[in-house]
């Protein structure tokens, strides 16, 4: 599919030069609500809350799937959810027991710090970050599920309550849009591991995470796949009780090296900065298939993770991808998101 | 001549000098601008890899073009303040007397043919290679020492004078120096009304064997207060021999005395154990004293270096300039 069309293309190319000082794109165009209304995100997971939901739940109490049969209580139990079958198997009164239908709670969280400010496909990666936050809080607007998101900052974690309905949803976007732009060189405690391991120690209850980010360490130049990254092992810890999706936002010119001549170049996040020749043909092709060999490795690291994994690029069209991964989606969540052993569904 | 010798030229026009201080302010912008850190450049996030990957791009080519440009400046800089320095011209006329040894110990077979021979030999290439215009007188050294031929320019009869020598008994280096003082005061005026510069070339073995009348040491330390240098060519070797009346004489070379008279009069005293390493002494003699040093204007000497530094740096700077692809 063609790019999108943008407000200003120009707003995100002038983040190659310097940090832009605003979002790149408007409200109203982060996502399509009407088309994404007939999809819906698959939740493999159990979830816990205090509502009554669409969602299945991990503990006993009124919802629609069996879970058990159990002995009948009298005084205590409804006679019309009698188990006539076990009953007369066993010669004592039991009765069905269901799984309880709960709500879901979606906490998105957005990677702001400065190498998120950067794109040359018309909207910055932080801003193609916030677009694919909006479609998933589109795509996962049942009766009752709440969507909360947390903006990492290097300084540390802005938390935006989770709230339920759509114009909570909305209000929540236009408050990561309208985040301050992180200046360059920006130092804090805050990092990507940091912010994972943070995420998952704050919000307790079982939902779906979403983790949005480029997930590229400053300074790290390891390829070998086998070797972990800096986030994996929070990640990890994130998705023993969490369905996790990661969105990995990628630039064109992070995966194809472009050609400018000798250029200083400048790291936003690190002290890095160098006179580099972008024109030596030998060194641009190694420099791809090193970027090739880092996305793989982060891929690997993710499914590792059991996480979903979405790569949305800044020159394409994110609803659309966001769309074939929900469909592809339905069929893999089940064994993708499989809790580790000891952990319930 | 050691570093620590090196002394500043003076300058005709030291006011002109002011412009030494351009470059030092250049290279101070230049570290300057280097080292600020709010570069524009592009905004690139994934370094970590490109550092990994990508060879940093060199900066000494930057580096020394620039420093050469300023070296370049400084050089053109003193050219325009017009430096004065030492410079070798040609000597254009000269006395010199060489005294030759003619005692016994030249017998000595220890350089071969024998050590007469082999003066004698050198003594006629180191005339030969004069200028015409030198004059040139002759004595010879022994226990009675005497002027053979007083300064002409004519260096043919040294040549066959030199060749006519025949061994005496006996050496006395301080009347030998005398003699060649007389000989000096007998060279002709130039035009200037001036005597010509005087040098002593003596080519030796040893000092004497018998209480000379006068101290070397003495006449020596005349001749240095007449500005006349001493050139001393030492030559024999530790095992050399002479026979004299069936009675063995070890005539071993004596370098250290003829250094220090060399010394005392702002020569120098060179010491060969053959007939070859005597001639390369004879041919360092030559060029020696075939040059005097003035003091000149070396402008041309500054620009040039100046225009070469320049050169580089503008090819360093073309290097750079360049797209090579």
């Amino acid at each position: 599919m063609a790019q999108p069309a943008f407000a200003s293309p120009a707003a995100a190319v002038s983040s190659v030069v310097t940090e832009p000082s605003g979002a790149t794109i408007p409200l109203s165009r982060l996502a399509p609500e009407a088309a994404l209304r007939r999809l819906e995100l698959t939740i493999v997971r159990r979830l816990e809350g205090f509502l009554q939901g669409d969602h299945l739940g991990l503990l006993p109490g009124p919802g629609s799937d069996s879970s058990d049969a159990r002995v009948y209580n009298p005084g205590q139990d409804d006679v019309r959810r009698m188990d006539w079958a076990v009953t007369a198997r066993t010669t004592i009164p039991h009765v069905r027991d269901t799984v309880a239908d709960r709500e879901l709670e979606v906490w998105a969280l957005l990677d702001a710090t400065p190498s998120m400010n950067w794109g040359t496909g018309g909207v910055t990666k932080r801003d193609l970050g916030i677009a694919a936050i909006a479609t998933v809080g589109f795509l996962s607007q049942q009766m009752g599920d709440r969507f909360g998101g947390l903006i990492m900052r290097p300084a540390g974690l802005r938390r935006l309550p989770a709230r339920s309905g759509r114009t909570a949803l909305y209000g929540l976007l236009r408050s990561m849009l309208a985040e301050p732009i992180v200046p360059d060189g920006t130092k804090g405690p805050m990092d990507l591991p940091q912010g994972v391991a943070q995420m998952a120690r704050s919000q307790r209850r079982r939902g779906l995470r979403v983790v949005v980010s480029d997930f590229l360490t400053p300074g790290d130049a390891e390829l070998d796949p086998a070797h972990a990254p800096a986030w994996e092992r929070s990640l990890r810890r994130l998705a023993v009780r969490n369905q996790v999706i990661c969105v990995e936002t990628v630039d064109r010119h992070e995966i194809d090296f472009p050609d400018v001549g000798e250029i200083l170049i400048r790291d936003p996040e690190s002290d890095f900065e160098r006179y580099v020749n972008t024109s030596d043909e030998a060194a641009r092709l190694r420099m791809n298939a090193a970027s090739a060999a880092q996305r793989e490795r982060i891929r690997i690291a993710i499914r590792r993770s059991g996480c979903g994994h979405i790569q949305l690029r800044t020159d394409r069209d994110w609803v659309q991808d966001i769309a074939r991964f929900v469909l592809a989606y339905r069929r893999v969540a089940g064994r993708l998101h499989a809790p580790p052993r000891g952990v319930s569904r | 001549m050691t570093f620590l010798d090196f002394a500043w030229p003076s300058f005709l026009a030291p006011g002109r000098l002011w412009l030494l201080a351009v470059p030092p302010l250049l290279l101070a912008a230049y570290i300057f601008l280097a080292r600020r850190k709010s570069k524009q450049g592009m905004r690139y996030t994934n370094t970590g890899v490109l550092q990994a990957v990508v060879p940093p791009q060199s900066q000494w080519l930057r580096h020394v073009t620039v420093g050469l440009a300023l070296v370049s400046l400084v050089a053109l800089a003193l050219a325009w303040a017009r430096p004065f320095g030492t410079d070798k011209v040609p000597r254009e006329r000269a006395t010199i007397v060489i005294v030759l040894d003619v005692s016994y110990s030249m017998e000595a077979v220890d350089v071969a043919p024998s050590r007469l021979a082999a003066a004698k030999q050198a003594a006629v290439d180191f005339v030969n290679q004069l200028p015409a215009s030198y004059n040139v007188a002759l004595v010879s050294m022994s226990g009675s020492s005497s002027g053979r031929v007083p300064p002409v320019t004519d260096h043919n009869i040294i040549v066959r004078a030199i060749e006519a020598l025949e061994t005496q008994p006996s050496t006395d280096v301080g009347q030998a120096l005398e003699q060649a003082m007389a000989e000096l005061d007998q060279a002709p005026a130039g035009e200037d009304g001036d005597p010509p510069p005087g040098l002593v070339v003596m080519l030796s073995d040893a000092a004497g064997t018998t209480n000379p009348d006068k101290s070397p040491r003495q006449a020596a330390k005349e001749m240095g207060d007449r500005g006349v240098p001493i050139y001393a060519l030492v030559f024999g070797t530790d095992n050399g021999y002479v026979d004299i009346d069936d009675v063995r004489y070890p005539v071993p070379p004596d370098f250290s005395f003829f250094s220090d008279l060399a010394a005392l009069t702002g020569g120098q005293a060179y010491a060969a154990d053959d007939a070859s390493r005597l001639a390369d002494a004879c041919q360092k003699v030559g060029s020696e004293i075939g040059y005097v040093e003035v003091d000149k204007e070396v402008t041309a000497t500054a620009a040039g270096l100046g225009l070469a530094f320049a050169f580089v740096a503008a090819v360093g700077a073309v290097m750079m300039g360049a797209r090579w692809r």
